[in-house]
């Protein structure tokens, strides 16, 4: 693992080493020699896990997540290049230096063998990502929106690092890798109640469960590019990591304590989709789509089935790289017109032929398009949300339609249609932007080859 | 301030602490007490302003009582015991009152009252002894007498602490009176495991004092008072607002800075004694620090003053503040997190 | 037997040739229309391999994935049906192809055209000959998307667009049909694969088939769903032509064609579909009635005869579905393209009170929309008769529900009203049109596919029907006056039609009749179901999922009431007046509780 993380971090000199005129394409081109990297650990040979070394492990769940956060680290440097062309080279660097920070803690968090340090890595996540939001966000309410982030997610999470120690002092160990041979100990139902929901409560925060949902539109909205980009790519996927990750070690007997959370998923699911029916603004539509494709994912791992967890995992990567490229189109509009209402920013594809292509494909991987990855995370989870209760696919089904609609629609009204007058002069689509595009779907497609990579533990 | 007064007197306080720290024998430690509290007069009233005479005022008067109460306890316990001695403090009433006095030298809630006030009155380096140095002596009393104090008292009063060093924060401008509470929610914390391991009190305390440091020496290169002033911190040092930044979220307890390492300590002690829903809601209502640090870090670091060109100019003049200390002290206030493991052998 | 499989899938390869290569040359409609036809005739031999031996296959290659026991591949199953519709569907779109070229060639984009109809094609084919449930899935959504993109073609007309993602919306519905079934046979049979489901037929499985009736309802526009597709014809009409005519609509009954093992034993799922058929096929027909866009009768026209096929399947006698599906396909593409080959020589132009007296200018067309029209009516020994006739007279011997025959007998003279009433008035009478118009239809572009077509219309019914061996049993013998019944209703409603219309031509409604309104306004279908329901939902959401729940209850019950509270508590904390004699107050309130209460605790 080392291999991974020190390169990582010796991209920080790298950075405030070079020329500025270098620094974009050194960092963009060092990152993604180092996602190269990560490639031979997908060769999990051993059933059970690679263990690296006391610290670090990595497996068929993490693996993946991993793959994806090193993989999104030069996509983030690619679309930040037009963010700040203004910014002295100094304050570049510490931009860079923020993702290039951020990176090194997911990395070291999806593959932390130590619950402690998991919990103390996907803490320390949070502070280069406030700064990135409220320091190079857009609007003034970037301020609230980074308030927001921080304290749901702490809030949320604090309870978590009790609930842990707790679980240190009755276990001995908080080690991942012992996770499936810790006896569960205690049976009174209302500590383990309480313990499933302190657990639970911080992941479900961070994906984000529906009602506690607030602080992602506001975060994805007024968070730079990149900081949109992580989010919805990696970060929500933390809370999807953790909670596969806790749900093994959690009490069989409290099972009682999932319905409550599946219902509001359920419900918050069709619930986020309709807003997005409604959203003016591009990237609030896509952060609320973002919160719905995550409540299936809540769903998935609260029924605890093979074919359920498969669904989670499989939706995380196929979310993670979908809603990251439609950050990517919304902000090339946005770098365009200045806006993002989508009603100022119509009838691109008269202007900018080869992005409506983008745009068709982002749409069409976001509404799960068979054979893509996000159709087979979505069918797992359907099924297996099908054989738990035949009754939820009635609201299964109303958020297929509406996805689909919403979608169809972000598209309908940015690509087609006649364009608006103020958008005659803008400027073609750079090589840059096509390359980030690109970059984002040829994994996409790739990974439909072979799925099951994806797929995580129960594969 | 006249040099050789100020030696007496800076000589006179530590020596009042050293005293109080290595006594055993009740008298000795109100002595120690009384000469801290006295020579630490003049160094609050610095500048020969009402502000600071009435914030020395109040911390005589506070002091005073505390040391009053602390004799009363003593000798309350020597009638019962006939003892002087600090480790046979067993007449429940006289440890009860004992705890009072040394609270209210400390400035825990529900004594808490004096503290922002007098911190707001006085100067940026006073206002730094009083809220570091200051805690040592009634800290290391406590101490020592940890296993005769009720426990109880201690649980309330630093709970009470930590929410009011919370809540009062919140509504503060002036920085002063923000790292005031901030203090007060930190005394809290180190009361709170005081009573479960003593020694997690001294970790806090060891790294609650570099993190005080470099915020006050952060604060003095622009004798900076109020919030609004150190939004200007960017015209003038840049750099500075970034670590004002780390230093405030480490001060809030964010991981991965040292800040947190404290609070992990500490709610990992007291969830192994089967303390639950206490260590939850410390955690929580850590929250609100939090909250007033980040607010600093808003306007500070992560937003931009909308100021006249002419602040930029201020870049230009060389700083001739000595900052040599700066450098160590932040390193320490905000990266000694991966240093946790060895400091779990305090235990 | 190898060059079966081989050939078959070495029609579906290069298929794939113009799909992948660029096509920025100037050449390439007319490359993609070759490489189609290259296909066709590739294909045709399997098909004439499997008429004479009858002999099924199925190719199972490119392993994809295992999950936990059940095994994903692609697999192509080569039967009746996938071998009899492969070449039927080339050839089409050969024809059509070769129309677009003629019709489309004005259009700056001409080659994407031509890539998405390939495209299409492809998808259809993948889910025609596909042998488990996600392969065909993968046909099903990838015909949908299609869709979506050659209506939407001319993406400047919010028309094209509405009607494309109403298409999209109408499909998704059915897609949770489908994607129900799908969750169903996962959950019981353990298998996607065809052969398995049927080989368990398990009992009660009337909830997965209700999947597939829904999906078919929405793929192939019946009744509740059918809207979408008279909206479709926004889009080009080679697009009309090929989509929403002959194939993709077709996909519905075709599912339910696949599925028939499990449909032909259960009752239910047969009434269900034949009611669905019934009602479907008259309402349209009746929509139909009074339309004045020719593409729209043809649409409604579409629909009413796929409401046929569904009243087929409600019978059922699937392999008679089967051979409509084929025969219709021949003539309502044909039917298409005249009205395509129409619209372009008038300009633009679709209404048919505009046109008139065509038989003079447009001879050639003109012909062949009459055949189609009688095809399409079931004229006896043209293509339609062959399974049409067949279809109403084992509908009128068996015994199932009464009410769907008769509504099913009463659309089809139906059918002979609106054929009728294209061919009064687009091509008998005076020309109505400007007379400024360059009328032309001498581009081999357009005779060469027509009059294929046209040759279809006419023959390929007797062939198909000639040499394909009936898996259901038909009705063998009947009473004569149900065997004349199909051909009377039709006789009927030509007859009919034709008074009616010479009578009313030049008459004027004063008061449109509630009949008429209810036709016109094709049943207030589109009325009550695309005002009512999308403003519901929308206000829905916006009302209630943003601004009640998101803006105001989950906003006020967190985040605010949390810094309401602190808020408070703040002010109240912090308002300390610097008055010493209250905080020794305190210290002395405080000394006196502890002491008191905690003195006697230790």
């Amino acid at each position: 693992m080392l291999k991974i993380i020190i390169p990582t971090v010796m991209l920080i000199p790298l950075t405030w080493l070079s020329k500025s005129n270098m620094l974009w394409i050194n960092s963009t081109m060092y990152s993604l020699m180092i996602s190269m990297t990560c490639l031979p650990l997908m060769n999990q040979f051993c059933d059970n896990s690679l263990n690296l070394s006391m610290l670090f492990f990595s497996d068929s769940l993490s693996t993946p997540l991993l793959m994806l956060t090193t993989w999104l680290l030069p996509l983030m440097i690619i679309a930040s290049q037009h963010h700040m062309p203004k910014e002295p080279p100094t304050r570049k660097k510490l931009y860079i230096t923020m993702m290039i920070l951020l990176q090194i803690f997911l990395i070291m968090t999806f593959s932390a063998t130590e619950l402690i340090m998991f919990y103390i890595l996907f803490e320390a996540t949070l502070v280069p990502t406030l700064i990135m939001i409220t320091r190079w966000g857009g609007q003034t309410e970037r301020l609230n929106a980074g308030i927001y982030f921080l304290f749901y997610t702490l809030a949320g999470s604090l309870p978590l690092l009790v609930a842990l120690i707790y679980t240190q002092t009755t276990l001995g160990s908080l080690n991942l890798l012992l996770a499936q041979y810790w006896i569960d100990s205690s049976t009174h139902i209302w500590g383990d109640s309480l313990l499933w929901l302190a657990y639970m409560m911080a992941f479900m925060v961070k994906m984000p469960l529906y009602g506690l949902h607030l602080w992602l539109p506001k975060a994805h909205v007024e968070a730079p590019i990149a900081g949109s980009m992580v989010l919805a790519a990696i970060l929500l996927k933390l809370g999807g990591y953790g909670m596969l990750r806790i749900t093994m070690m959690l009490s069989p007997t409290i099972n009682f304590m999932a319905y409550p959370f599946m219902m509001l998923s359920l419900w918050g699911m069709v619930m986020t989709s309709s807003i997005c029916l409604r959203q003016t603004d591009l990237k609030s539509l896509i952060a609320y789509s973002s919160v719905s494709h995550m409540a299936l994912v809540i769903m998935a791992i609260l029924i605890q089935s093979p074919w359920s967890f498969m669904g989670a995992t499989a939706l995380m990567i196929a979310h993670g790289l979908t809603s990251s490229l439609l950050f990517c189109l919304a902000n090339s509009n946005y770098e365009r017109t200045h806006s993002r209402t989508m009603i100022l920013a119509r009838g691109l594809q008269m202007i900018l032929p080869l992005m409506a292509a983008w745009w068709l494909l982002a749409s069409l991987t976001n509404l799960a398009l068979p054979p893509s990855i996000n159709l087979i995370g979505e069918l797992f989870v359907t099924v297996s949300m099908f054989s738990w209760s035949n009754f939820s696919i009635i609201l299964l089904g109303i958020n297929i339609i509406i996805t689909a609609l919403y979608t169809l629609y972000m598209l309908i009204m940015t690509q087609r249609g006649k364009y608006t007058y103020h958008i005659h002069n803008i400027k073609p689509s750079f090589t840059r932007e096509n390359t980030l595009m690109s970059l984002h779907l040829v994994p996409l497609l790739l990974l439909m080859i072979s799925p099951k990579i994806i797929l995580g533990t129960t594969y | 301030m006249n040099p050789l007064t100020l030696s007496l007197v800076l000589t006179t306080m530590i020596s009042g602490t050293l005293i109080v720290m290595t006594s055993s024998h009740w008298f000795m430690i109100w002595v120690g007490f009384e000469m801290n509290m006295l020579a630490i007069i003049p160094l609050l009233t610095k500048e020969h302003n009402p502000r600071s005479t009435e914030a020395a005022t109040k911390y005589f008067l506070t002091q005073a009582t505390a040391s009053m109460l602390l004799m009363m306890a003593a000798i309350t316990n020597l009638l019962y015991t006939g003892h002087w001695s600090i480790m046979k403090l067993i007449n429940p009433t006289a440890s009860i009152m004992m705890t009072m006095a040394l609270t209210m030298k400390l400035g825990l809630s529900p004594f808490h009252f004096w503290v922002p006030e007098v911190t707001q009155g006085i100067p940026l380096m006073s206002g730094l002894i009083l809220l570091t140095w200051q805690k040592l002596a009634p800290l290391s009393v406590l101490y020592m007498i940890m296993p005769l104090i009720n426990m109880n008292i201690l649980l309330i009063m630093s709970l009470m602490s930590i929410a009011i060093g919370g809540w009062g924060g919140l509504n503060q401008t002036q920085l002063r009176k923000i790292m005031a509470y901030s203090s007060i929610a930190h005394m809290g914390w180190m009361l709170a495991v005081l009573a479960y391991n003593p020694t997690m009190t001294l970790l806090n305390l060891y790294l609650y004092i570099p993190m005080t440091i470099t915020t006050f020496m952060l604060l003095m290169i622009n004798s900076t008072t109020t919030t609004t002033s150190l939004s200007h911190t960017y015209n003038k040092l840049p750099l500075i607002t970034t670590l004002i930044l780390i230093t405030m979220l480490s001060l809030g307890g964010l991981p991965p800075l040292t800040g947190f390492l404290p609070k992990w300590a500490i709610i990992q002690e007291m969830t192994k004694n089967s303390s639950i829903i206490m260590p939850t809601l410390m955690a929580l209502l850590a929250l609100l620090n939090l909250y007033f640090y980040t607010r600093i870090t808003y306007t500070t670091s992560l937003t931009m003053f909308p100021t006249a060109n002419n602040m930029k100019i201020k870049w230009q003049f060389k700083n001739s503040k000595q900052t040599m200390s700066l450098p160590l002290m932040i390193t320490i206030s905000t990266l000694t997190l991966p240093l946790a493991p060895m400091m779990m052998i305090l235990d | 037997m190898n060059l079966f499989s081989t050939l078959m899938l070495l029609s579906l390869i290069i298929l794939m040739l113009p799909i992948m290569s660029t096509s920025n040359n100037y050449s390439y409609p007319q490359y993609a229309k070759t490489m189609i036809f290259y296909s066709f005739m590739t294909s045709l031999p399997p098909t004439i391999m499997f008429i004479q031996s009858g002999q099924e296959m199925m190719i199972s290659n490119w392993y994809w994935m295992t999950i936990q026991t059940m095994k994903l591949s692609l697999s192509f199953k080569l039967d009746f049906f996938s071998m009899m519709f492969m070449p039927v569907a080339l050839f089409i779109t050969w024809s059509i192809m070769e129309f677009s070229m003629w019709y489309m060639h004005s259009d700056p984009n001409i080659n994407r055209f031509f890539k998405y109809l390939l495209m299409f094609l492809v998808t259809m084919l993948i889910l025609v000959t596909a042998n488990n449930i996600f392969q065909l899935f993968i046909g099903w959504e990838g015909v949908g998307i299609m869709s979506f993109l050659l209506i939407g073609w001319w993406y400047g007309r919010a028309d094209a667009n509405t009607a494309a993602l109403q298409a999209i919306l109408y499909n998704r519905i059915g897609d949770v049909g489908f994607i129900l079934s799908m969750a169903w046979f996962m959950a019981n049979s353990n298998s996607w694969e065809l052969q398995q489901i049927f080989m368990l037929n398990l009992n009660n499985n009337t909830l997965p088939l209700m999947g597939l009736l829904l999906a078919a309802t929405g793929k192939s526009a019946q009744f509740g769903l059918h809207p979408w597709l008279p909206s479709a014809m926004e889009g080009p009409t080679p697009v009309s032509a090929l989509l929403h005519s002959s194939t993709m609509v077709v996909a519905g009954i075709f599912l339910l064609i696949r599925f028939y093992p499990l449909m032909e034993s259960n009752k239910m799922i047969q009434s269900l579909a034949l009611c669905l058929g019934a009602i479907t096929t008259l309402f349209t027909a009746i929509c139909a009635l009074t339309q004045n866009d020719i593409k729209k009768i043809v649409a409604f026209s579409t629909s009413s005869q796929l409401g046929l096929m569904m009243v087929t399947i409600g019978i059922n006698q699937p392999h008679l579905a089967f051979l409509h599906i084929c025969t219709h396909a021949f003539f309502k593409a044909m039917l298409f393209l005249c009205s395509g080959s129409i619209i372009h020589s008038l300009g633009d132009e679709q209404d048919i009170r505009k046109m008139g007296g065509l038989f003079k200018s447009l001879p050639f067309t003109t012909t062949a929309l009459i055949i189609g029209s009688l095809a399409l009516t079931g004229m006896p020994f043209l293509t339609g008769f062959y399974s049409k006739d067949l279809i109403i007279e084992t509908a009128n011997t068996s015994y199932m529900n009464a009410w769907a025959l008769l509504i099913t007998l009463i659309a089809t003279s139906l059918t002979a009203v609106y054929s009728t009433r294209i061919i009064f008035f687009a091509l008998l009478g005076k020309p109505r049109f400007p007379s400024l118009i360059l009328i032309n239809e001498n581009n081999p572009l357009l005779m060469n596919p027509i009059t294929r077509l046209l040759i279809g219309s006419i023959f390929a019914g007797f062939f198909i029907s000639n040499n394909i061996t009936p898996s259901t049993v038909p009705q063998m013998t009947m009473p004569l006056h149900l065997k004349l019944t199909a051909l009377f209703v039709t006789l009927m409603g030509f007859a009919m039609a034709l008074e009616l219309n010479y009578m009313t031509q030049n008459l004027k409604h004063k008061h449109p009749s509630a009949a008429f309104k209810f036709s016109t306004m094709l049943g207030y279908f589109p009325i009550t179901m695309h005002r009512l329901n999308p403003l519901t939902s929308l206000v829905m959401s916006q009302k209630s999922a943003t601004m009640l729940l998101d803006l105001i209850w989950l906003e006020n019950t967190l985040p605010k009431l949390i810094s309401k509270i602190q808020q408070n508590t703040s002010v109240m904390v912090s308002s300390q007046k610097g008055l010493v004699k209250l905080y020794f107050l305190s210290f002395l309130i405080t000394m006196t509780t502890a002491l008191i209460i905690l003195n006697f605790h230790v």
